[in-house]
């Protein structure tokens, strides 16, 4: 056996009584990429913030190359070739690749910044890992996965050694996924070690030397490579069997969604929406398969009245709501769960209750006051059902994790009971055990009559719970496919402008 | 979090600030060589030693409740109203004049001009926010820059159309109210008039209507996240203006009760120097715009105006002292609120939204 590059050994953390990771073994050797699977809370990220500084163990040992080490911050721990990526990219999107990849360390003499020098030292890195960025791009203005690339760059270029990735694939095209699963591969055969944080199995599946599986802040598994499948790993993430998802042919109804010829002209000359036309029937999910950035969010933007159309009409359940205030058009029997939580979905400094309230407000009301002991017992009938994790009702929204607030959003939307549901992103950041319950609510609102708009940048999801998948492209429905005739590489080539000619 | 942390952690900058406000008062004080100890207790005395003094700080608080309350209402539905003090004239000025010149008993009267007075500062705030709504008119300038046509407007009136030419006083100022419609005092012979009672109760309301009612909801989260509030259906346009109307009416009528309580007659400048409108809006900024928080903070503010008077009256300390430690609380304050101001900037550009 070669020897470990990195060792930590029963590594607990607690915060007061309660503990976030409990006696964990972990160990990575050169060159390997080691994936940590789990479910939110299950403690990854802890681990990962005491490796990098961030935190300190309450008790454990840390040693790289044999000799014991303790990193007082992320500096300390860069120093000693420990490099992070963070899921939310922590770069400045004003300035240049070459820029943002040599912050911090900058080539030139004195006070002055030698530019071209920055832009030779990132093209030498590019050539030395196999990674393609364009130094002088500015950085706002490319593709979440180049940004991911000038991230790992940047980490590289500080002299790391072992590589932390932490959800490196959420925001992602699957193309821009398989990239980088390339490019790790690649840098790991050049002697960089990984340590992956994720919970798409199959990814990590495919990428891994070990897998480490946890669960509520104790390690459940280690597996190597080739011994694992995806059951296996998700037994030992979630502690039991998941259910298959019952699912019964659809019986579609009338229609609840009519949208005709909708077209949003688009500041550059290209249509943002081009003469879209789609319609939605009662007990049926019609998902939408696409590279984001190509109409999705213009489209459930106009449907919802958050964005207006240049020309089309959009009907629901037979009433014509093209133009309508986003309340009316609410009150028409429309559900929202938006594409992005943040920006649409809550209100961060108000209370858990509050941010479940929207929508519901001017039903749970006499005469003007909202009937607050109502509306507490429906919240926390949500916070129970999708075991939402929060300290109470009371507790501000910016506490909850992405995933617990995504529960809270889909629980609000669900309730309103609408003969229409958006779904952008359902499942967007939640673990699997919320992510079995969220598919299944849905499947049982399809059951019970309501028709389901499914937007997602996951293919495996729109096949699962889609009746029939349309393809947008370039502004434009590039094609239909039902559920039984779809596959991944159908979807892929339509997605990325092909026919299936 | 445990209830005890939820009360007290909102309030620990508040109190900070505070704390280092006195410390740099103490630090002027000894400048200014006087006993740190005998002048913060001249202060205490100022302020709330006897009932005269009490009765005059709260006298004084009223105007500068009202304001805050305004200005922390339309914080809290995201508006940055920085209009208080144009809107706290023209409610000054047109409860005057309604006081003046309309006939009828002295109590409706009286009930009229406060009303005027509600009606004038509302409708002024209210174009600042037509003007954001309708041509984009960035609304933390338009409010800002109508504060000076408001008092320069009111000042001219008070100087020439509607001077007082009745007593030998050179000053420009309106004539003097019949006795029959001031604010009759809550107790004889005090400074105290019932606009106090309008000013605590105000702020009842708006603790309530902000925290149970529907539209309180809907102010709260327009406020908070205006995309939001916009995806759930709740209108921007008649909130601003409704939120913008509310804000003003109530610095109006901060206005109005200072006029029919304590001064009995619009005096220029008289109501600008005493920086009634600033002080609420500072209340309301310690506060974190809460309501029950801005009356709290308005009375410690005015406080520490009287309590600086009663320095001055009986040390060699000035009266600036008290300004100092407002100066400092100011800028603690600020800090904290610019924080989140520049913060909200970066995630959504929206104009007039603000806090």
């Amino acid at each position: 056996m070669t020897r470990m590059l990195l060792q930590m050994d029963s590594i607990t953390k607690k915060y007061g009584e309660f503990s976030a990771n409990r006696g964990i073994d972990f160990s990575l050797r050169a060159g390997e990429v080691h994936a940590i699977v789990g479910e939110n809370g299950a403690g990854k990220t802890t681990l990962m913030r005491i490796l990098y500084g961030m935190e300190q163990p309450t008790s454990g040992t840390i040693s790289l190359n044999g000799k014991a080490v303790s990193f007082a911050s992320p500096l300390d721990a860069i120093q000693h070739g420990i490099g992070m990526v963070h899921q939310h990219f922590m770069l400045f999107p004003t300035f240049t690749v070459a820029e943002n990849i040599v912050i911090g360390h900058e080539p030139g003499s004195g006070v002055r910044f030698d530019r071209k020098q920055a832009v030779s030292i990132v093209e030498e890195l590019c050539e030395t890992y196999g990674m393609k960025v364009d130094p002088e791009a500015v950085v706002s203005s490319t593709a979440p996965g180049v940004q991911q690339r000038v991230e790992i760059l940047k980490v590289l270029y500080q002299g790391a050694e072992i590589i932390i990735l932490d959800e490196p694939t959420g925001v992602l095209t699957p193309l821009e996924v398989k990239e980088l699963l390339e490019a790790i591969k690649q840098l790991s055969k050049q002697g960089k070690s990984f340590i992956l944080i994720s919970h798409k199995l199959n990814e990590v599946l495919e990428v891994a030397d070990r897998i480490t599986v946890l669960r509520d802040g104790e390690v459940t598994g280690v597996v190597n490579k080739g011994e694992a499948d995806a059951a296996l790993l998700s037994r030992l993430m979630v502690g039991r069997e998941l259910a298959d998802l019952d699912r019964r042919p659809a019986q579609p109804g009338e229609s609840v969604l009519e949208v005709s010829e909708v077209t949003i002209r688009g500041s550059k000359g290209k249509p943002v929406l081009d003469n879209v036309s789609l319609n939605v029937r009662a007990g049926e999910i019609v998902g939408v398969a696409g590279i984001s950035g190509n109409g999705q969010s213009e489209l459930l933007q106009v449907i919802s009245g958050l964005a207006s159309s240049d020309s089309g009409s959009i009907k629901l359940s037979g009433k014509d709501v093209t133009g309508m205030s986003t309340r009316s058009i609410r009150e028409h029997g429309l559900a929202h769960i938006p594409e992005d939580r943040y920006v649409w979905g809550a209100n961060r400094t108000a209370t858990v209750a509050d941010t479940g309230l929207m929508g519901h407000q001017r039903r749970l009301q006499r005469s003007g006051m909202l009937k607050l002991k109502e509306i507490r017992s429906l919240v926390s009938g949500w916070v129970q059902k999708f075991s939402i994790k929060t300290g109470s009702l009371d507790t501000s929204t910016q506490y909850l994790s992405g995933g617990n607030l995504q529960k809270l959003i889909v629980a609000r939307e669900l309730e309103q009971g609408t003969p229409f549901l958006i779904a952008a992103e359902p499942t967007r950041g939640v673990d699997i055990g919320a992510m079995e319950t969220i598919h299944g609510e849905l499947l049982k609102r399809r059951e019970e009559g309501t028709g389901i708009l499914l937007v997602s940048s996951e293919l495996t999801e729109i096949i699962k719970l889609s009746d029939r998948i349309l393809v947008m492209y370039e502004g434009r429905i590039a094609g239909e496919l039902s559920v039984n005739e779809a596959t991944e590489e159908k979807l892929g080539l339509l997605m990325a402008g092909g026919t299936l000619q | 979090m445990n209830k005890w942390t939820k009360w007290t952690l909102p309030l620990l900058q508040p109190i900070g600030a505070i704390i280092v406000g006195l410390l740099a008062g103490a630090i002027g004080i000894l400048i200014a060589g006087g006993s740190i100890l005998e002048t913060y207790a001249e202060m205490w005395k100022g302020a709330f030693g006897g009932m005269y003094f009490f009765t005059n700080t709260l006298s004084r608080a009223t105007p500068i409740i009202l304001i805050g309350l305004g200005a922390a209402f339309a914080f809290r539905a995201g508006f940055f109203n920085l209009g208080a003090e144009g809107q706290m004239v023209f409610g000054a000025l047109a409860a005057a004049l309604v006081g003046l010149y309309l006939p009828g008993p002295g109590w409706f009267v009286c009930i009229a001009a406060l009303l005027a007075g509600v009606i004038a500062g509302g409708l002024w705030s209210v174009m600042a926010g037509y003007f954001d709504a309708r041509f984009r008119v960035n609304l933390l300038i338009s409010t800002l820059l109508l504060n000076y046509v408001a008092v320069l407007f009111a000042g001219y009136l008070v100087a020439y159309p509607l001077r007082d030419r009745s007593g030998s006083a050179a000053m420009a100022q309106s004539p003097m109210l019949d006795n029959s419609v001031w604010l009759p005092k809550l107790i004889s012979g005090m400074p105290l008039h019932i606009g106090f009672v309008l000013a605590v109760l105000a702020a009842l309301i708006i603790f309530v209507l902000l925290k149970r009612s529907v539209i309180g909801y809907e102010i709260r989260m327009l406020g908070g996240n205006p995309l939001f509030a916009l995806y759930g259906g709740v209108k921007r346009g008649p909130m601003m203006i409704g939120a913008m109307f509310a804000s003003g009416g109530l610095a109006g009528l901060g206005g109005a009760v200072e006029i029919l309580g304590s001064q009995y007659r619009y005096i220029d400048g008289a109501l600008s120097t005493a920086n009634y409108a600033w002080t609420g809006i500072m209340a309301a900024l310690l506060a974190g715009s809460h309501p029950i928080g801005t009356l709290i903070a308005a009375i410690f503010l005015a406080a520490l105006q009287t309590g600086g008077m009663g320095v001055e009256r009986n040390t060699e300390v000035p009266l600036e002292v008290g300004a100092i430690i407002q100066a400092v609380l100011i800028l603690f304050i600020s800090a904290r609120f610019t924080y989140s101001f520049l913060k909200r900037r970066k995630e959504n550009k929206s104009d007039g939204t603000a806090v």
